[in-house]
């Protein structure tokens, strides 16, 4: 089961170090490669400006994740522990966009952003994806989570509604925040039919799209798109590594913070 | 992640369905009307030829830039993946690069829309120069004039693992030329090797129809008339070599690229490609190429071309059309043939030794069939077949092969289904 | 009673809401005005009142998509709602090594979707490693057509998608399960609740919001179901296009330069109101619970 889930990973980590004296697509794959060897990573960063593509992918997706850090959280406490006029309309319209499919109406998109000029911007690429609203949904159902007698106890001592936001919710909901943070994070790291409709100079090209210049017409060498896609998947493996502490927090220490 | 897909089955179809054809000859304009000064800046938009070629395209962009001074050329790459949805948000939003590579299923929608302009009247000595399949193939039906300079050009030959062949009795040196002799090998191929091997592993496109004398569409172009006696015969050879396991059952929801896959992988010992298959097959599988022998394609084979359009909005007609006009120039084109086994749209070129003659490799020699094939190539997909088209089309011939539904059914449920898009 | 300015929920909701109008809404907006022209990419769009909506129902596709999409929600529901969680209590504990199995769970997801279409080719075809086991074992004959019967394609993207799923399910789960006090499991471990009944008593009714979240994400998924079935079938959605999903078929009219849009418009409404009867039906057991 674990080798099934881990090896399409392994596949590309072995492509990525096959030689070019050695076959790809055979019936029987051999997962070890016979001659192993680091040129393809050396030339794939010889090919195309990886260092670069990989700062402006970082800059889309610190957009993307802080607009959803901050965008959700707020929605999703005022949805969950707010009583307001249009909140169960709202929550339903959020619920809604999980339904309607999205084939449609990309390039009505595009539309839009190039009218808020910001076609060919960073920020144009991270402006749709700013604010999930899956993320909001899923930021609602960890407030929700919190038990109420704590926010009417802080009612009582007159807290407002920010403050029970900043000391009740925030320090409760931290496990919810990192998954929020690795899917946007994943999810703008990895969009590329996206950034490349918005992008035209190559020089604001992200990761991904970059990464497509090693499959070009004629040219197209499947050990260094491998190599790349590891490239690329590294920093998702590192955020991944760095946040999933926090799933643990609540139960690591214990009791619900008040 | 659903996004990526679209994406890349718009690349696959793409490469599946560069055939169109049927066009008029468009009456020849005189006069440029589109006259001027060639200088100032104008943009031109490839697709997918960086890193490779940089250095060629570069070169080519520097020559026309120091023979016309004053001029400064922008060139965009855009990558192989997702090219149709760029240029659509490019076309949709007016942004069109001054000259852009479209292959001729992009360019069709842009020109019935009045997008592209019409070289054929600023450049009165285009027909003069390239061949007639070329620009052909940036005609449309009803709309008088050609929307693009043809660029290279390519076809379809045959490859055969001579080392299965040989292994199982056959005669790499005498590879089947017909439906016939193929279904007949590929029997040999099955008995001799245990049913492990195959030769066939290629379902019937549209293509094969007009192969076989189906006419795909109505004379006036509105609609769709593939369901004939003929076409239900093909069909039906190809169910009976499914019944009796010439093909593997892969070949029910395989793409155009799923057969290269399988001679890949050396289950499959025929394949058809470009000029070009040998040499990126000696990237993916080293131990392969070798053992690879073409053979020219069985019937007429098919025309792929790439052109430089030239958008209708440029500010800059007159320096566009002399890029466009430089980039495919004989001795541009040559020089990128040498690069890569692809073929020049210039009458110029023909008599080009260098095509006409291999080198002595396998690679050397699928380059001289192919240049050899160009020569009574053929589009041989109409226009007006879309990319939904063709996958329904393909659903429906799956079907027939796998006797799930007859022949004639199959076909009139494409007919009915292609007729629908047609009109709607 | 409220505790708070009437305008405080607004203040933070805003952003969230304008991204929804932006985004979301407008876009949906218009979807459902084109499902009345003629619309493509370039051009079109006149109106052609309910033409598109008569061809729906005349196309012998979409029953098919629908009977797919219904038979993917049914088994995937049940898997993908309650498998990631045992997964994520199985893998919240403290054990050297955790971390790794944590994160394995997690690569398919981010894994391309190409590479996994190659990994799942090697398994599932007629020559590929399950029916290569199997044939050696001597279970079978002949090869199982994984790939290519309409029937086992459908299993087969299903089981593709759960184990895609299982990983970003189990996230959710995870941080849920942080959220569940730990003096209740204490206290019933006190009372002399083992594990089992802890599970029941504790850690159902802690992350029973979750869950139901989860359930809704799952059931709408799978009805939107994609790119499984467009891997395993090479796009063509296998033979005679049966195994075609609703977003398959949405997908088919509405790309490229001649993408009829109106036609995928209206396909786009089908698919809302299939999937508005499951959310309900899910958001009332709830309530039915509470």
């Amino acid at each position: 089961m674990l080798l099934l889930t881990v090896s399409p990973f392994l596949w590309q980590l072995s492509t990525s170090l096959k030689s070019l004296r050695e076959d790809i697509y055979t019936g029987t794959p051999s997962f070890l490669p016979q001659q192993p060897t680091l040129s393809n990573y050396a030339e794939v960063a010889e090919t195309i400006p990886v260092w670069s593509y990989a700062a402006n992918s970082l800059i889309v997706a610190a957009i993307v994740v802080a607009g959803n850090a901050v965008g959700a959280t707020m929605a999703g406490f005022a949805l969950a522990r707010l009583r307001f006029r249009g909140a169960k309309l709202l929550l339903g319209l959020f619920l809604a966009t999980l339904v309607l499919p999205g084939e449609v109406t990309i390039v009505s998109q595009y539309v839009t952003v190039r009218s808020l000029g910001l076609a060919d911007t960073l920020l144009g690429v991270a402006l749709p994806g700013a604010i999930g609203m899956l993320n909001v949904l899923l930021m609602r159902t960890a407030f929700q989570a919190i038990p109420s007698e704590m926010d009417e106890a802080a009612i009582i001592d007159g807290a407002t509604a920010w403050q029970r936001l900043r000391h009740i919710g925030l320090p409760n909901v931290r496990g919810m925040l990192s998954v929020v943070t690795i899917f946007a994070f994943i999810g703008a790291w990895d969009d590329f039919l996206w950034p490349l409709i918005v992008l035209t100079d190559p020089d604001h090209y992200t990761l991904t799209v970059g990464l497509q210049y090693l499959n070009g017409t004629f040219s197209a060498n499947p050990r260094l798109i491998a190599a790349g896609t590891m490239i690329s998947f590294l920093p998702i493996v590192v955020v991944f590594a760095a946040l999933q502490r926090f799933f643990f927090r609540g139960v690591e220490e214990g009791a619900i913070k008040g | 992640m659903r996004r990526y897909w679209a994406g890349l089955a718009v690349l696959v179809t793409t490469i599946a369905g560069c055939g169109l054809g049927g066009a008029e000859p468009a009456p020849a304009t005189s006069a440029g009307a589109t006259g001027g000064a060639v200088r100032g800046k104008v943009s031109l938009q490839t697709w997918a030829l960086k890193p490779k070629f940089t250095d060629y395209v570069q070169g080519v962009i520097d020559g026309f830039e120091k023979t016309y001074p004053g001029t400064e050329v922008e060139w965009l790459d855009q990558p192989a993946e997702g090219y149709s949805d760029k240029v659509l948000t490019q076309a949709a939003g007016g942004t069109l690069p001054d000259v852009v590579n479209l292959p001729p299923d992009f360019a069709v929608p842009l020109i019935k829309q009045d997008l592209l302009l019409d070289v054929a009247q600023a450049d009165p000595k285009l027909a003069g120069e390239y061949v007639p399949g070329g620009l052909d193939a940036y005609r449309y039906p009803g709309r008088p004039g050609t929307y693009g300079y043809p660029w290279y050009l390519n076809t379809d030959v045959n490859y055969w693992n001579s080392e299965l062949l040989t292994k199982y009795g056959l005669d790499p040196d005498k590879p089947p030329a017909t439906l016939d002799e193929l279904i007949a090998q590929a029997r040999t191929l099955k008995e001799k090797s245990g049913g492990k091997v195959y030769l066939m592993s290629r379902r019937p496109e549209l293509g094969d129809l007009t192969n076989a004398g189906v006419p795909i569409l109505s004379p006036d172009g509105s609609r769709f008339t593939f369901n004939t006696p003929e076409a239900v015969a093909l069909l039906d050879r190809y169910r009976d070599a499914f019944k009796e396991g010439l093909l593997p059952r892969d070949v029910l929801t395989d793409t155009y690229a799923g057969n290269a896959k399988l001679f890949n992988e050396g289950t499959v010992a025929w394949t058809t490609g470009g000029g070009n298959y040998i040499t990126s097959l000696a990237t993916d599988n080293p131990t392969l190429a070798p053992k690879v022998v073409p053979s020219a394609a069985m019937g007429t084979p098919p025309l792929y071309v790439q052109g430089l359009s030239i958008s209708k909005g440029t500010k800059n007609a007159p320096a566009a059309l002399a890029l466009a006009r430089w980039v495919t120039s004989a001795e541009n084109q040559a020089a990128f043939a040498h690069l890569v086994n692809i073929f020049p749209s210039t009458k110029a070129s023909a008599n080009d030794p260098f095509f006409s003659k291999s080198d002595g490799t396998n690679s050397g020699d699928a380059k001289v069939l192919a240049f050899e094939s160009l020569a009574k190539a053929e589009v041989l997909q109409p226009v007006q077949v879309t990319e939904a088209m063709t996958k329904l089309v393909r659903q429906q011939f799956a079907l027939a092969i796998s006797g799930e539904a007859t022949s004639k059914e199959a076909l009139d449920a494409a007919v009915a289904k292609c007729d629908e898009l047609l009109k709607s | 009673m409220t505790h708070h300015r009437w305008f405080t929920p607004w203040v933070l909701v805003a952003p969230a809401a304008v991204w929804l109008f932006a985004f979301s809404v407008w876009p949906s907006i218009n979807t459902v005005v084109l499902a009345f022209t003629n619309a493509k990419p370039l051009g079109g769009g006149h109106f052609t009142g309910l033409a598109n909506f008569r061809r729906v129902l005349d196309d012998d596709q979409l029953a098919d998509a629908l009977v797919n999409s219904v038979v993917f929600m049914l088994v995937c529901l049940p898997l993908l709602t309650v498998l990631p969680l045992l997964i994520a209590i199985l893998v919240e504990r403290k054990l050297p090594g955790i971390a790794f199995f944590r994160t394995a769970f997690y690569t398919p997801v981010v894994a391309s979707a190409v590479v996994v279409a190659l990994i799942w080719g090697w398994l599932l075809d007629d020559r590929g490693l399950v029916n290569g086991f199997a044939q050696w074992l001597g279970v079978i004959a002949e090869p199982v057509p994984f790939l290519t019967d309409r029937w086992l394609l459908l299993f087969s993207a299903i089981s593709l998608t759960v184990w895609k799923g299982l990983g970003y399910y189990m996230i959710i789960y995870l941080s849920a399960l942080g959220n569940v006090r730990r003096e209740l499991h204490e206290a019933a471990a006190v009372d002399g609740a083992g594990p089992v009944r802890r599970f029941w008593s504790v850690t159902l009714p802690g992350v029973r919001n979750t869950m139901l979240l989860i359930s809704v994400l799952v059931s709408v998924s799978a009805l939107r179901v994609f790119s499984e079935l467009y891997v395993l079938s090479n796009g063509t959605g296998g033979p005679g296009g049966r195994d075609m999903s609703l977003v398959m078929l949405i997908q088919l009219y509405s790309r490229g330069f001649t993408g009829h849009l109106g036609y995928a418009s209206a396909l786009s409404l089908v698919l809302l109101v299939v999937t508005i009867g499951p959310m309900l039906a899910l958001l009332r057991l709830n309530r039915k619970a509470a």
